[in-house]
């Protein structure tokens, strides 16, 4: 196995101005700027062999993307090291961006009045793709993508769906070697998410290519990860299987229930922990190994309307993880 | 070289499909023309020349702020400074990609469009003037007029590159570009000859690079200088660039450290 991306005490602080509230505030501010630093990232170390596939998980603010952005090069760290496929990110080679993608869920890349394929183009020429090569990973994409007839729409046509997964093909002609998804499922539909997950998973088999991506939502990480790093406040609090992480830290699922009548909460202890009782639906946590008999209890003796068994919210268990530390 | 060529092509794509922008940045430039014109017009009156202009050579002066205007000040100036503040500018900096390059690249495409209906606009005006226009001979003055506007054009997109690195640093980042903009048009000449100026102020002008972007190839291409102060004029023209292009990318490497150090 070859080692594709290794960090070692890994920091970042931010300087940001502090400015004192109200007009007053800003009016000293202009004069005497006074700043604040704040460290985002404390001393991460971890190494990812060539074809993981790897869950970066935190809360907001918990440092993933500044991460991201330091082994994609945009960063520069205060300390620390960082080798990626052989090379330091930061200086930023030609040698080393042929052979890496960041994709920000948020930001894009595809000009807006003109359809995706030009960014396409853009793209071959930015990253010398040869044209036979070209070819085949676009119509690869395409395929692999659903993108179809989407790509000779100007890209302010397009839904955020269909933008997305353009977004991911822009990002992947070069074929990355090393790939970092920064939330790429954010504002997607279930459907179109579960597109984007199929995608990530066949692009990592089918290339062997190294995967870190973070995401607020546990279903990515639970059908794409069997590793995750968790950070906190900067902090790396757990790199392991994800199995032993949901065991440890979210034994349980969450079920939701709605019925024709109220129902007593007293009645429902017995089923699981309830979290919320309202009206006539209630929220349970229930262990992962009773989610099937609760959910069959509650069918024979309520009269249930809707039935739902979701996991534990990623961000409870990160919460949890750092309340056990 | 390659992406240089894709950025161009598909950046014209794009100009000309932001079709109501394009009309409109049009329709007002052609209103400054037009005013311009009717200006000049009514001030010169019956008067055979003012200010050492003949009539002729005024109202080409005035056609050839259009044009130096659409071929000079495009730039991308406002484009990256959005980039940098929205953080857009990230999706440029992890591709094997010269930012500068790409910039020159759009910008041509840019001016490109924007030459191209300028002529079309001066046609149409110079069609409307009684007097004629002032058409050089000599083709030497036509060589030195086309360098003195391309280094004009490189030395105006260097300059607002510079100004335009410093959204890295402020966060309401608009406010040095747009200062700069104002004075600049008025520094170049690009609303009336600088000789209208007093002669301090002229002089004080001269020294510095803003006339070389409208004033001094009008006036080459009006034949108010010899060959040889115009070559000299180039010159230093060429100098200003150098030392424009040498700070633009300063700021630029200190700009782009400074993101990485502190984060966009």
């Amino acid at each position: 196995m070859t080692v594709a991306l290794q960090t070692k005490g890994l920091t970042k602080d931010y300087r940001s101005p502090v400015k004192e509230p109200g007009l007053w505030g800003g009016v000293k501010a202009l004069f005497d700027r006074k700043y604040k630093d704040t460290r985002a990232v404390d001393g991460i170390s971890f190494t990812i062999q060539e074809g993981e596939l790897v869950g970066f998980l935190g809360a907001n603010g918990a440092g993933k993307t500044t991460t991201l952005k330091m082994l994609s090069g945009l960063l520069t760290p205060t300390s620390g090291e960082a080798v990626a496929l052989g090379h330091v990110p930061w200086k930023r080679e030609a040698e080393f961006q042929k052979k890496i993608s960041l994709v920000m869920g948020q930001r894009t890349q595809l000009w807006w009045e003109i359809p995706a394929y030009e960014t396409f183009r853009l793209n071959q020429a930015i990253y010398g793709i040869p044209e036979p090569d070209f070819r085949r990973n676009l119509d690869e994409l395409v395929d692999l993508l659903e993108l179809g007839d989407h790509l000779t729409v100007p890209v302010k046509k397009l839904s955020l769906g269909q933008r997305m997964r353009a977004e991911m093909a822009a990002a992947l002609l070069h074929q990355p070697r090393l790939l970092l998804l920064d939330e790429p499922t954010i504002g997607l539909d279930v459907v179109m998410q579960k597109k984007v997950r199929e995608f990530v998973k066949a692009y990592n088999k089918r290339y062997n290519a190294t995967i870190m991506l973070t995401s607020h939502n546990m279903t990515d990480v639970v059908e794409l990860c069997r590793r995750v790093i968790v950070i906190e406040r900067g902090v790396l609090l757990y790199d392991g299987p994800l199995d032993r992480l949901v065991e440890r830290y979210a034994g349980h699922k969450i079920l939701r229930a709605r019925f024709k009548t109220p129902v007593a909460a007293e009645d429902l202890k017995a089923l699981g922990t309830v979290v919320r009782v309202e009206d006539n639906s209630v929220v349970l946590e229930v262990p992962r190994d009773r989610i099937a008999a609760s959910a069959a209890a509650l069918l024979g003796s309520y009269p249930v309307l809707d039935l739902d068994v979701e996991e534990v919210d990623i961000d409870d268990i990160v919460r949890r993880l750092f309340s056990h530390s | 070289m390659k992406k240089y060529l894709v950025a161009y092509s598909i950046s014209l794509q794009e100009t000309l499909q932001r079709r109501s922008t394009l009309i409109m940045d049009r329709v007002g430039g052609f209103a400054v023309l037009l005013s311009l014109y009717s200006f000049w017009n009514a001030l010169l009156g019956t008067k055979p020349s003012f200010l050492g202009y003949t009539r002729p050579e005024m109202l080409t002066y005035v056609l050839l702020i259009n044009i130096l205007r659409s071929f000079v000040f495009t730039g991308r100036g406002w484009q990256l400074v959005g980039e940098i503040s929205s953080g857009r500018i990230s999706s440029y900096l992890v591709r094997p990609l010269s930012y500068h390059g790409y910039a020159l690249s759009l910008d041509l495409a840019q001016k490109t469009v924007h030459v191209a209906s300028a002529f079309f606009e001066v046609a149409l005006l110079s069609a409307l003037v009684r007097g004629g226009l002032f058409l050089p001979r000599d083709p030497a003055t036509w060589a030195l007029f086309l360098a003195a506007a391309v280094l004009a054009s490189l030395l105006f997109f260097f300059m607002e590159f510079m100004v335009s690195s410093l959204a890295f640093w402020t966060s309401e980042s608009g406010g040095p570009l747009f200062c700069f903009e104002l004075f600049l048009a008025f520094a170049a000449g690009a609303f009336f000859p600088l000789d209208v100026l007093p002669e301090g102020l002229r002089r004080a002008l001269s020294a510095t690079p803003f006339p070389y972007m409208v004033y001094f190839p009008a006036r080459v291409f009006l034949e108010k200088v010899s060959l040889a102060e115009g070559a000299r004029l180039l010159a230093i023209e060429a100098a200003w660039l150098a030392v424009f292009l040498a700070a633009a990318l300063a700021v630029w490497r200190r700009g782009v450290r400074s993101y990485a150090a502190e984060g966009g």
